[in-house]
This record gives C-alpha cells, sequence and structure tokens, in this order.
C-alpha cells in the first residue's frame, strides 16, 4: 500500500470529520488538523523578535562598539546606526516572508531563488552548527551568569555550569515540545522581564542625568578620529547585538495573519530594540567612564553596583531571566529550521512530524536539543562557534539577493509588503563586508575548515537527497516507524 | 533518552488525575469513535488490519503506540528525563553550596614590587617612569605575576624619593603625566594585571599646601599638622627622634611653633586626631579608587598616631644622656607608634575600599606596613578581626632576618614566627627585600638565590618580590658622590641606593633601563651584561626560568596555592615542609638546603611519603628528574628541591601541630571541585 492511497483516504475522513462536526453539539471541541497551529499572534511575535534579539551582551559586554569607535559619540551613533540597518535588513526579510509564506526562514526563500541545493546547504550549516551552537551558548552563559554571583572573584566550576545549561536546555526543549502556546507564554514573560530591568537602567540612568552627571556625555566626540577600518569593526560588533532580527520568518506558518503581523512586529520590535540599547548606553555613561565601560567584566553589573546599591542583585537576576529567555526564542525557531528541511526531504523525515497530541514539531525539537547537548560538553566552543560567524552572514546576504533575484523571476507573486530594491542591495554589500572584514582582519586557517565543513554536505546530498539510494530508505523505514510509534508524531497533514 | 519526554503527553493531561497515560488513550478513543460517522468507523476498521509503516497517519499511530512495547520505553524514558534534569539541578545547588571561597587576585599571584624609579625609562632622562611600566607588561605576564605594586608616583619634592609627597591628586612630571598613569592602568586591567599604589597617609611634603596653610595659621589648617609650643632655639618639646635620626621636631619660623616629623624635617605629621583630615586622607583613596586603582600599599601605618600628651618616650639605656638620644634605635617607641585610634583609621579606609569591592571582580586590596620586628602580636593587628576587616595582611618582614643566620632551622624559625602568631583563617605572605633593605642575593649571598626564591613560591600564602629578585640582582656599591638617598647622605652606611640600581633587562646600553641615552639616576650593577632578563629568558637553567617554573607551578596546583603546609624536617643545613590537599593525591615535598653544606636528609620517619621519590625541579637544574630514596635525599648548599609524589595518604591528620592551613576546602576528583569540609 502505498503513501498516496493512505492521504486519500485520510483526506476523504478529515471532511468527512468536519462534516460531522457541524451535526454534533456545540460544546464539543473541534478536532484540529494535525499541523502546527497559528499560535503566534503580534505580541508573542513582537516578544519572540525583542526577547531573542536582547540577550546578555548589552548588560554584560557592550564594549566592542565603544571600543572601536573611541568615544561615546560615535558609540552612541553607531549603536542607532546598526538599528536602522536590521530594520532595513528585517525589512526585506519580512517582504520575503509575506510573499513566500512558509516557515523556515533563508531556507525557504534560498530554494525559491537559487533552488535547492543552496538551501540545503544552509539548512545542513545552520540545522548541524549554528542553530544548536548559539543555542549552547546562550544557556551556557545563561549558567554562567546564574552560578557566578556565588563565585565572587573567580569563575564557577565547570561541572556547575555544564550541568546547569544541560538542565536548561532540557526544560526549554520540554516546554517546546507540550505546547506552542506554554513556550510562547514563556517567551513574553521573560521578555517583559528585560524589558522591566532595561526600563530600571534606563530610568536610572536618566536620574543621573537630571543630577548632571553628563560629564561623560559631554564633548563626546573628542578625541575622535576613528579610521574607516575601526568604524567597520565597530559597525560588524553592533550588528551582532542586533542579530535576530529574522525570528519570525523561521516560524511564518505560525504566525496568524502574517501579512499584517510579521511587518508590524518587525516595525515594532526591532526599534524598540534600538532605542532600548541607545538609551543603555547613554545610562551607562552617566556613572561610568569610557575606559572603566571597557574594563568591566559586567557593564551592568557595575552601574547597578554604583546607581542601584541596596537593590544591585536585581541586575544580575533579571539579566538571568534575559539570557533564559533568549535560549527559549533561540530553541523555539531553531527547531522550526529542521522541520522544514524534513519537510522537503533535505534531512530525515521524521524530523518534519510533528506530536499528534500536541502538536509541536517535537522530533525536531529533541533533535536540536540533543545536538545542543553535545555542543555544551567541549570545553571552550566559543571559539570554534566564531569562525562560523563569517556563515551567518553569508547566508544573510544570499537573502536579500534572493530578494532581488526573485523581484525579476517571479514577478507575479503577490507582495504585500514591498521594500525599495536599494535596501536588499545594501544588505547585500553590508554583507559582503562583513564576511570579508573578520577574514581579512585576521585570516585564519579556521575559515577554510569551516568552509570545506560547509561545502561537505554535499557529500551527504548527493547519495541520500539527489540520488535517493535504495538502500538508505530502507534503513530508515523501520527506524521512523518506531520512532513515530514511540514519540506518537505523524507527518503534517495538508490543510488547503 | 529525550525521545519520550514530550511526546508522552497523556501523564501530563492526567497529573492531577493520577491515572497512567494507558487509561487516557483507552479514555480518548471511544471517545474519538463516537464522533465520528460509520464511514469513520469503516476507516478505523481498516487501520486495524493494516501493519504501521514509516510516515502511518495519525489513526494508525494511536492503534499502536499504546502498546506495551512502545509506551514503557516511552514512559520510562520521560521519567529519565525529568530525573536527570531534577539531578542535574541539585547537583548543581549542592555543588555551589559546598564551594568554598574562592581565592582573591592577591591570593592567587604573586605581588611584584616595582621600584618606579628603577624600572624602566621610557623617555631617556635616566629615571624609570610610568610608561617604562606599560612597555615591560609582558615582563608580568612572562612570570605568570597578576598583581603589580608600584612605588609612589605623586607629585613631590622627592626629598625621600617621592615618600614627600606635596599633592596626592597629582603625578609627578619625572614619572608622567595623568593621562600616562590612566592608559597604564588600561592596559594593566586589559592585560588581567592588577595595580597597587603606594599611600603614604603619616605626613606630607612640607610644600605640601596644607602645611603653608598650616604654618601661616590658616584657621581651617592649623590643626593638620601636630604643633606644639617650643623654644626656637633649642626645639625639642620632648626626647622622641626621627625615623632618619636626630630630633623629631622642627622649629618654624613663620608659626613660631615646632611641627612633629616622624621622618624627614620635610615630612611633617598630620595630625589625624582632627576630622578634618581623616576626611582629606579618605578623599584621596576615593579619588584612586574611583580611577581604578585596585590596592593600596598602607606605608608606615604604625607611625600614624602619636599620644596627645607629648611625653618623653623611656629609654632604652637608661643610663645614656638625654641630649645623646639620637637615633631611632635609643628610645621605645611607646608613645608615636601603635597608638590607640591607629586601626580605627585604617578600619575607616577599608570600609571605603569595601564599598568599591562591591563591584564585580574589582576587589580592592590592602596591605599595611608595619616594622615591629619581635612585636608580632602588633603586626597581626592589622589583620583586623574576624567581625572588622582591616588589611589583607600586613607584610611579614621576618624573611628579612635570613641572612643573619643561613641555616634549615633558622629559617624554620622565622617562618613559624608567622604561621604560629598568624590569626586563624588569615593569609600568609612573605618576602626578603624592599627598596628599604638590602637585596637579599647580596646580604644572604648569591648561593642562595635560587633557594630563596623558590621557598617564597611555595610557602603559604602571597610572595613579594622586589624588582630584579627574579633574576638575582645584588646590590651596587654607591661612591658618597653617586648618592641620592638623604638617609645615605646622613650616614653613608644607612643609605637604600644600593638596593636600587637600574632593573637589568638586558646586555645593551644602561642593561636596557633607558635605551636613548647614557644616564642613569643610579650606576647599573656591572654585573648586567651576564644577570639581566633577555639573557636568562634563553637560558633554561637560569634563576628567572626557575622563577617562571615556580609561579606557573604555584598558579597550578590546588595543593601549592591553598593547600596544607606541614613542617616534615629542619636541621643546621635543610629544611623541609610538605604542601597537600585534602582529596589530592598529588602533593609536594620540599626539601632546600639553608646551610654551608652538603646535606643527606633522612625522610624515613614519615610514613605518609613514598619510598621512591622523584625531583620535580631542582635549583641545579641537573637533578630535575632524578629518583631519590626518601632514606637519603642528598642536596648541595644552597640546594633545593621541589618533589612531587603521589600518596593516598595525607600527613596533616595524624600530625595537626606541624600543620597549618588558610582558606582550607578539600578537593573533589570525580568532579574536579573544591568542597567546605
Amino acid at each position: 500500500m502505498d503513501e498516496g492511497s493512505i492521504r486519500r483516504r485520510k483526506e476523504s475522513q478529515t471532511g468527512s470529520t468536519a462534516h460531522s462536526l457541524d451535526c454534533q453539539t456545540k460544546d464539543k471541541q473541534p478536532v484540529k488538523a494535525t499541523v502546527l497551529q497559528k499560535d503566534i499572534g503580534l505580541l508573542s511575535g513582537i516578544c519572540l523578535i525583542v526577547g531573542t534579539m536582547i540577550g546578555s551582551g548589552i548588560f554584560i559586554s557592550p564594549k566592542a562598539v565603544l571600543l572601536y569607535s573611541g568615544a561615546v559619540g560615535p558609540c552612541l551613533l553607531i549603536w542607532a546606526a546598526c538599528g536602522v540597518l536590521a530594520t532595513l535588513g528585517a525589512l526585506c526579510y519580512a517582504e520575503l516572508g509575506t510573499m513566500i509564506t512558509k516557515s523556515g526562514g533563508e531556507y525557504s526563500y534560498l530554494t525559491e531563488a537559487f533552488g535547492p541545493l543552496l538551501a540545503y546547504l544552509y539548512s545542513w550549516t545552520s540545522i548541524m552548527v549554528l542553530k544548536p551552537s548559539s543555542f549552547a551558548i546562550i544557556t551556557l552563559s545563561f549558567a554562567e551568569y546564574a552560578a557566578t554571583p556565588f563565585y565572587p572573584g573567580c569563575t564557577p566550576p565547570l561541572v556547575v555550569t555544564k550541568c546547569l545549561s544541560a538542565a536548561a536546555i532540557i526544560v526549554i526543549v520540554a516546554v517546546n515540545c507540550l505546547s506552542v502556546k506554554l513556550a510562547s507564554y514563556l517567551q513574553n514573560f521573560l521578555t517583559v522581564a528585560k524589558l522591566f530591568i532595561i526600563l530600571v537602567i534606563v530610568v536610572a540612568g536618566m536620574v543621573m542625568l537630571a543630577r548632571g552627571n553628563t560629564e561623560n556625555l559631554s564633548n563626546t566626540f573628542d578625541g575622535t578620529s576613528p579610521s574607516i577600518g575601526a568604524i567597520g569593526l565597530a559597525f560588524y560588533n553592533g550588528l551582532w547585538a542586533y542579530d535576530g532580527w529574522n525570528q519570525l520568518n523561521f516560524i511564518t506558518e505560525e504566525l496568524k495573519n502574517p501579512s499584517r503581523n510579521m511587518p508590524l512586529a518587525i516595525l515594532i520590535g526591532i526599534p524598540l530594540v534600538s532605542v532600548s540599547y541607545v538609551l543603555v548606553n547613554v545610562a551607562y555613561f552617566t556613572v561610568m567612564t569610557t575606559t572603566e565601560v571597557l574594563l568591566s567584566p559586567a557593564v551592568a553589573m557595575t552601574f547597578g553596583d554604583r546607581v542601584l546599591y541596596p537593590l544591585s542583585w536585581i541586575v544580575p537576576l533579571f539579566v538571568v531571566f534575559s539570557t533564559f529567555g533568549s535560549a527559549n526564542g533561540s530553541c523555539f525557531t531553531g527547531s522550526r529550521l529542521a522541520y522544514v528541511a524534513g519537510r522537503e526531504g533535505h534531512m530525515i523525515k521524521i524530523l518534519s512530524y510533528i506530536s499528534l497530541k500536541r502538536y509541536t514539531p517535537s522530533p525536531a525539537l529533541i533533535f536540536n536539543g540533543i545536538l545542543t547537548i553535545f555542543y555544551i560538553i567541549p570545553a571552550d566552543i566559543n571559539t570554534l562557534i566564531n569562525y562560523f560567524s563569517f556563515a551567518q552572514w553569508v547566508f544573510y546576504g544570499l537573502t536579500a539577493l534572493a530578494l532581488i533575484v526573485l523581484r525579476f523571476t517571479r514577478k507575479e507573486l503577490h507582495r504585500p509588503v514591498k521594500v525599495p530594491i536599494v535596501i536588499p542591495g545594501l544588505i547585500v554589500l553590508v554583507s559582503c563586508y562583513l564576511v570579508l572584514a573578520p577574514i581579512i582582519d585576521k585570516p585564519e586557517l579556521e575559515y577554510l575548515y569551516c568552509t570545506i565543513f560547509i561545502f561537505s554536505g554535499l557529500l551527504l546530498y548527493y547519495p541520500f537527497v539527489h540520488r535517493k539510494v535504495n538502500w538508505a530508505r530502507k534503513l530508515m523505514r523501520p527506524i521512523t516507524m518506531h520512532l513515530q510509534l514511540l514519540m506518537e508524531v505523524v507527518p503534517p497533514e495538508k490543510t488547503e | 533518552m529525550e525521545l519520550g519526554e514530550c511526546t508522552r503527553n497523556p501523564g501530563y493531561q492526567d497529573v492531577d488525575g493520577g491515572g497512567s497515560a494507558a487509561d487516557t488513550v483507552n479514555h480518548e478513543e471511544p471517545e474519538e469513535r463516537r464522533d465520528t460517522t460509520a464511514l469513520k468507523l469503516d476507516a478505523d476498521a481498516e487501520y486495524t488490519q493494516m501493519k504501521p509503516y514509516a510516515g502511518m497517519p495519525k489513526e494508525l499511530v494511536l492503534l499502536h503506540s499504546s502498546k506495551a512495547r512502545y509506551r514503557v520505553p516511552r514512559e520510562i524514558m520521560f521519567w529519565l528525563m525529568v530525573a536527570c534534569t531534577l539531578v542535574m539541578v541539585a547537583l548543581t545547588v549542592t555543588v555551589i553550596a559546598l564551594s568554598p571561597q574562592c581565592l582573591k587576585w592577591w591570593q592567587v599571584s604573586p605581588v611584584y614590587q616595582v621600584y618606579l624609579r628603577s624600572f624602566r625609562d621610557s623617555d631617556g632622562d635616566g629615571v624609570g617612569d610610568l610608561k617604562g611600566i606599560q612597555e615591560q607588561l609582558d615582563h608580568f605576564q612572562y612570570l605568570n605575576i597578576k598583581s603589580v605594586w608600584v612605588s609612589p608616583f605623586y607629585h613631590s619634592p622627592m626629598r625621600d624619593s617621592g615618600y614627600d609627597v606635596e599633592d596626592f591628586r597629582a603625578i609627578h612630571p619625572l614619572f608622567g603625566t595623568m593621562q600616562d598613569f590612566e592608559e597604564l592602568l588600561a592596559q594593566m586591567h586589559n592585560k588581567g594585571l592588577k595595580l597597587i599604589m603606594d599611600f603614604i597617609p603619616n605626613h606630607t611634603s612640607d610644600r605640601h599646601r596644607w602645611f603653608n596653610l598650616s604654618r601661616t595659621g590658616d584657621p581651617h589648617y592649623k590643626d593638620y599638622y601636630v604643633w606644639t609650643d617650643c623654644n626656637g632655639s633649642a626645639p625639642r618639646p620632648n626626647n622622641w627622634v626621627s625615623v632618619f635620626g636626630k630630633s623629631a621636631w622642627t622649629y618654624d619660623e613663620v608659626r613660631g611653633q615646632c611641627y612633629l616629623h616622624q621622618f624627614l624635617k620635610e615630612q611633617p605629621d598630620l595630625n589625624f586626631r582632627n576630622p578634618h583630615v581623616r576626611k582629606e586622607m579618605t578623599d584621596i583613596i576615593r579619588f584612586w579608587l574611583e580611577k581604578g586603582v585596585d590596592g593600596f600599599r598602607m606605608g608606615a601605618v604604625k607611625h600614624l598616631m602619636e599620644a596627645a600628651h607629648l611625653r618623653d618616650e623611656p629609654q632604652v639605656d637608661p643610663n645614656k644622656a638625654p641630649e645623646s638620644v639620637a637615633s631611632e634605635w635609643d628610645l621605645h617607641h611607646d608613645y608615636t607608634t601603635s597608638q590607640l585610634g591607629l586601626h580605627d583609621l585604617l578600619r575607616e579606609w577599608r570600609a571605603e575600599m569595601d564599598v568599591f569591592s562591591r563591584e564585580p571582580g574589582r576587589y580592592r586590596f590592602m596591605v599595611s606596613e608595619s616594622y615591629d620586628y619581635h612585636e608580632v602580636d602588633k603586626t597581626m593587628m592589622y589583620y583586623g578581626t574576624p567581625l572588622v576587616k582591616e588589611s589583607d595582611f600586613p607584610f611579614n618582614f621576618h624573611l628579612l632576618d635570613l641572612p643573619q643566620n643561613t641555616s634549615g632551622s633558622w629559617v624554620k624559625h622565622l617562618v613559624q614566627l608567622w604561621m604560629a602568631n598568624m590569626p586563624r583563617g588569615q593569609w600568609a605572605n612573605w618576602l626578603v627585600g624592599n627598596h628599604d633593605k638590602p637585596r637579599i642575593a647580596s646580604s644572604a649571598g648569591q648561593t642562595y638565590i635560587r633557594v630563596i626564591n623558590m621557598l617564597l613560591l611555595t610557602l603559604p600564602g602571597t610572595p613579594t618580590t622586589y624588582y630584579g629578585e627574579e633574576i638575582g640582582m645584588e646590590n651596587i656599591n654607591v661612591t658618597d658622590s653617586q648618592t641620592q638617598d638623604p638617609a645615605g647622605k646622613y650616614n653613608a652606611s644607612a643609605s637604600r641606593d644600593p638596593q636600587r640600581s637600574p632593573m637589568q633587562w638586558s646586555g645593551d646600553m644602561n642593561a636596557g633601563f633607558n635605551n636613548k641615552t647614557n644616564i642613569t639616576w643610579l650606576p647599573v650593577h656591572p654585573n648586567y651584561t651576564s644577570i639581566n632578563v633577555e639573557a636568562q629568558r634563553e637560558d633554561e637553567g637560569s634563576v628567572l626560568a626557575q622563577y617562571r617554573f615556580l609561579s606557573a607551578l604555584r598558579q597550578s596546583e590546588l595543593a601549592l596555592q591553598r593547600g596544607w603546609f606541614c613542617y616534615v624536617h629542619a636541621d643546621a643545613s635543610v629544611f623541609s615542609y610538605l604542601r597537600e590537599l585534602d582529596g589530592l593525591n598529588r602533593a609536594f615535598l620540599m626539601v632546600l638546603n639553608f646551610g654551608k653544606e652538603s646535606a643527606v636528609t633522612d625522610l624515613s620517619s614519615v610514613r605518609e611519603l613514598p619510598d621512591q621519590l622523584k625531583v620535580l625541579k631542582s635549583t641545579n637544574q641537573v637533578n630535575d628528574g632524578k629518583a631519590l630514596q626518601k632514606s637519603g635525599i642528598p642536596t648541595e648548599a644552597g640546594e633545593s628541591l621541589v618533589i612531587q609524589y603521589s600518596t593516598s595518604t595525607r600527613f596533616n591528620p595524624n600530625h595537626p601541630e606541624q600543620c597549618y592551613v588558610s582558606e582550607k576546602a578539600c578537593y573533589l576528583s570525580a568532579m574536579d571541585i573544591l568542597y567546605k569540609c
């Protein structure tokens, strides 16, 4: 019996179920189709963007921008400019996301514009390295911030940070597996917490300003003659703080009314983040000199100690919340990529299955979780991952390029949002710069290894995706079947 | 492992009902059937006949997934996952709760004393400067040193090489500018180094603004210093003498009174009974703390206060004519040193520093300088009490007496002097030289340079290294015309110039101290061609290489950092002790020969040591890695051995009276953590 006949039968059955429901009493819940539900409203969308973008960076080390820009004035300008750039980038994503209403972010757009091979390489790199490793880094820093207050003056033992981050990963994956709604409520709560601490810092900073602590903020352009290269590096580092603007594109299919909510969430979320970043920086400068900001091991904590003294403990506490929220957002959207890639046959099929009782893509979530746990085991993954960061910008650039390409190849598609074509052009240029800058700055062999890794995905692509070798499918079939029964997951139903 | 957790949901639905997954599934199925039409029933009937296959739809999954072979593993995995999470959280909490306090930065690394004038000259004026330190920061990193104490660089007329301060908030142009200082500090922090400043609260220069206002009788400032009526022709209100000799009183013609100076007459003593003075000094401390300084060495603290009654101090030799009393050593300083109120002052400053220590990673360190000689308990007062903190440690000057009698038991006596008197739980420290005392390499002899460095770096507590000791620099000979030190001008034998010669960086011009011009403020030691940093960096067997090795070892080995310290043996030549940590099998036995002859030490009575021992590091490079019997450990005069051994029995439980530990902790190898015990 082939899959097709089953599907037909199932479809007819779904139809009949729907029909029967009409005849049933009204208090009966309709049987939901086993697909990912449209649970994410505007507020949750904004929280997902804001909550993932604002991690711990702005609290711990907003230094790199200041270091390369040299003075307070240019530093604030660059923070704001990065925000503008991020908004522009996100608008491109809004056009793509409303035009191609598929989850999976870049993956879907690259498929549409350049064909499956490039999209495959993107999903291969992201699913195997970028997504789980960034999830791992965020949980590791969550664990570190949670443990640091108990270890004044030294770093917490490895066993503490690793255990705590593993526990955090499991809890987050579990929450996401249980319910999309629960995960997004958690995200909303943690985002509110993080905006609260930002508000506290900003208000405290305003009070300091009102009390006349303006010495670090006057003559803010003195002593600056930053070179083009330094400004570039400042931008490079600033933009990392805005990374995550594309979160919503990974979950387009789960958005309510995406053509309205996606552009709206982007237009509210990213400027909100930019304003927060700039104001928080201003607040820091009311009580700290540039040198102090550069040298502080945790800037927000230093600020808290100076300004909020008896209550200074709230800063580290909320930074912990903030990191946990970031981790949750990262897990939420990261797993959707594996889900879509599995659906398209670029990853094993089971990743695209969803829990038939919970309507969550649990295989993809769990897969992402397992990889993440592997990533927290090695002693220092930060350095490894830094080398992969250039890949991230390669794909951002390609996505912006995809937008331009689609303007010509797919003119007929309905575009609820249409950005001027200069914007994607600008993003492509910026991406080129951001890919090349660190490599030219410090050419290292590791970049080559990363590139080799990315292309090594082709070794799997050719036999398993392109040729669809028989023995592999024979091998996978019983595994998929048993996993399906074990996890109670099914392929998503077609709902058109 | 994780597969079950998310998908085995019924357990969640039924948590309150306490029902099992099987119940839920069975409960749901009939309900669903009722909802469906006959057609659906047909379909279901069809599903029951089908076998599960990959990509099967919902109905088929539901039909089979409740079978025990899927349900039970799912349940097991789910609960395993829950248990796993709980265990990890519990483990984290337990580890955190059991963790001992971690060592602070000043406990982890040796302190390096930079005598600024002689460290490195960047501008070619023959005098070292702040930029010079900045150029040589690599040297500290090379030696794995994190804490650097820099001698005073305040604006000063330089009557006492900077210890006479004219402006506590400015930097002497000879050493650089405030900007140089800020850059140096930023650079040091960037490299993870900490800067400890000299603070000289006892006195100011006579050119200080306060003193000028005080001598002219400005109402606010008139009590800033210690003034008393006296006879202008024979100004001796009492018999107090200055540390540098002669009366401690000088008549000031402007004011027509005498002022007190426990040091030079250009260094009038501040009156700390005046609340304004106390406030001024606290403000100055805050000024530097705000700049980001990591710590202060509080200079000459025992002199801070004097008895208000100004009575004569008792003479050491009552028969000596009172008029001939002119030296520090002629009097018992009952009324000029360690007076009531002194510790309150230090505690006030400590509290000020604690405010700044709250910031993460910014503990501010205080060390006090007080020569109390045999009155050890007076020194120990500076540790404060368990309730009120004071200095992190007072400098331990006892090892300065080491050259008096080089023998193992003498060294043990000096070490014991500190260890036995130090309050429980405090942190020891060791030094063998500073800018006031002759270099140990000259006073003890070159033979002992290496053994002394090894002693310092393996004793429990923080060692302080005076610049040049890491390469074995020696005193220079200074002719009268070259003398710079005011104390030396007064009495050539008391000159402190010999130990202040320029640092020997390389075999180049001026030993690399000043490579711009051919001047140095004091002559460079002629041995600089062979004894210098550059040459010793190349040589694996050099004093510098040994220092570097031991400094790294001290940092990486928990037993050396915070382990037990136990005396094992001391005789006319050899002093031997061991360092061990409960729970850690790797321990260190130190055998140091301070004697004049070679010796063979028999440690067979120490049961806890293994019979076979292997030398990890000897001061004599050829002996590195040598295997020895514990019944006969040979050492040459001036040779010392670090012996690393492995044992499962500790020495300290059976010999509590021979052992000391500060910051006690035990090691758990299974998890690589320390815990309270």
